[in-house]
């Protein structure tokens, strides 16, 4: 079981999971920290929802990213609940719900608030069909991930030169 | 006169034993270096090093290599990043590079360019460094193309026992477990070794249907099952033991079409 963090984002990843935690390079305005978790593996050119790695994905495969938005988005309703959402139920989950509809597939999407920042996580199962074997996988993922406070970059907390 | 003269000269015997123990001290920190791989002077203008013999343990025949384990670290630009190895039908190669080891540089180049690599079709590439503890990330990243995933990683160097750079595993992703391991002086007999090992395992892909959106196997009968059952055919349907061609074709034989 390996465990990876960065960004704040801390995740001890269930077996047969693979994952990584990256910001990626501003070209315009602010980036966030994104966390994308899959039980194959995952590309490095792939979008941050996954877009170029669900069309990878087998029948028994899940794919999950948490995504953070900027601190505008604290406080507003669609940030409104507080904490991850836990124990997902196989209703939980749609196929009208994926953001790109591939046959055969489902997927959930929440948004929420958590220690201070705003996440959505949205998770894909390979096969809708699987979904009573493949939802506790994603809890599983879901209760492995620690989200702590962001980190304000203040300058008198860097190191400095004696 | 003669205390200056006696003087001077002690002092001079002096400086040239200090001078010589300085200059043997340092032809010791160059031979240890040399030792370790580590170049001296230009590398182009240095001779080639001499082909050191392919140790890499044949997947077939040889002794169990064990069970390979995720490989989970940073990246060169402080990101988090975790590979399982065994979470596909596919093999992995795992490259264990240094920054600095002059043996590795035209691994760095190979590992990243599957086209010159030529390794078989859904072999994995994975390039792991030490840490950011043993290795400057931004050495790293400077050698790092984005094709293919660099973690740093030094608990993953001590989990596959990797005895120097370069040295290379090879995991099957249908078992998890490494099926060769060692080291290779050029890339051309890395491949080989990758393809022989492909060749040994066989054809016939896996049993994971990845990229396939075919169902297979209980996902296809809890598909079909579904269905079924929201055409209100449920389990003991009669439609479901048909003894006749008539029970199921009440309305007589379809025609293929062309």
């Amino acid at each position: 079981m390996a465990t990876i963090g960065a960004h704040g984002i801390t995740a001890r990843l269930p077996a047969g999971f693979e994952g990584r935690i990256f910001v990626r390079p501003a070209t315009v305005g602010v980036t966030y920290p994104v966390g994308q978790f899959a039980t194959f593996p995952i590309p490095d050119d792939i979008g941050d929802f996954g877009s170029g790695a669900v069309t990878l994905m087998g029948p028994s495969d899940v794919f999950s990213t948490l995504f953070e938005y900027g601190p505008e988005s604290v406080g507003t309703a669609l940030f409104a609940r507080q904490g991850r959402p836990d124990a997902l139920t196989e209703s939980d989950f749609s196929p009208m719900t994926l953001r790109r509809g591939i046959p055969g597939q489902s997927g959930t999407q929440w948004f929420f608030t958590e220690s201070g920042r705003p996440f959505a996580f949205y998770a894909v199962l390979g096969s809708h069909a699987q979904r009573a074997v493949l939802v506790p996988h994603v809890n599983t993922l879901l209760s492995s991930l620690t989200l702590s406070p962001a980190v304000t970059d203040v300058p008198a907390a860097r190191p400095r030169w004696n | 006169m003669v205390a200056l003269v006696i003087g001077s000269t002690f002092v001079v015997l002096l400086l040239g034993i200090l001078v010589a123990g300085l200059l043997r001290s340092h032809a010791d920190i160059l031979r240890a270096l040399h030792d370790l791989g580590a170049g001296v002077g230009d590398p182009s203008a240095a001779p080639a090093p001499p082909p050191v013999p392919v140790t890499f343990t044949p997947p077939a025949g040889g002794p169990e290599l064990g069970a390979a384990p995720a490989v989970a670290g940073v990246t060169p630009t402080g990101d988090a990043r975790a590979v399982a190895v065994d979470n596909s039908d596919d093999f992995t190669l795992l490259g264990f590079l240094s920054s600095g080891c002059t043996g590795c540089a035209a691994f760095w180049d190979a590992l990243q360019d599957p086209g010159r690599l030529q390794l078989p079709d859904r072999t994995r590439v994975v390039i792991v460094t030490k840490g950011p503890d043993r290795e400057i990330p931004a050495e790293v990243q400077a050698k790092a193309t984005g094709r293919v995933p660099v973690v740093m990683s030094t608990q993953a160097w001590l989990d596959y026992q990797v005895p120097g750079s370069p040295f290379f595993v090879l995991v099957d992703g249908a078992t998890g477990r490494k099926v060769g391991q060692g080291v290779a002086s050029q890339v051309a007999q890395l491949t080989e070794l990758v393809r022989r090992a492909e060749h040994d395992r066989g054809h016939g892909g896996g049993t994971r249907g990845r990229g396939d959106t075919s169902l297979a196997g209980p996902a296809r009968e809890a598909a079909a099952d579904e269905v079924l059952a929201a055409a209100g055919i449920l389990p003991g349907d009669p439609s479901l033991y048909p003894r006749t061609l008539d029970d199921v074709f009440p309305h007589g034989h379809p025609v293929p079409a062309e």
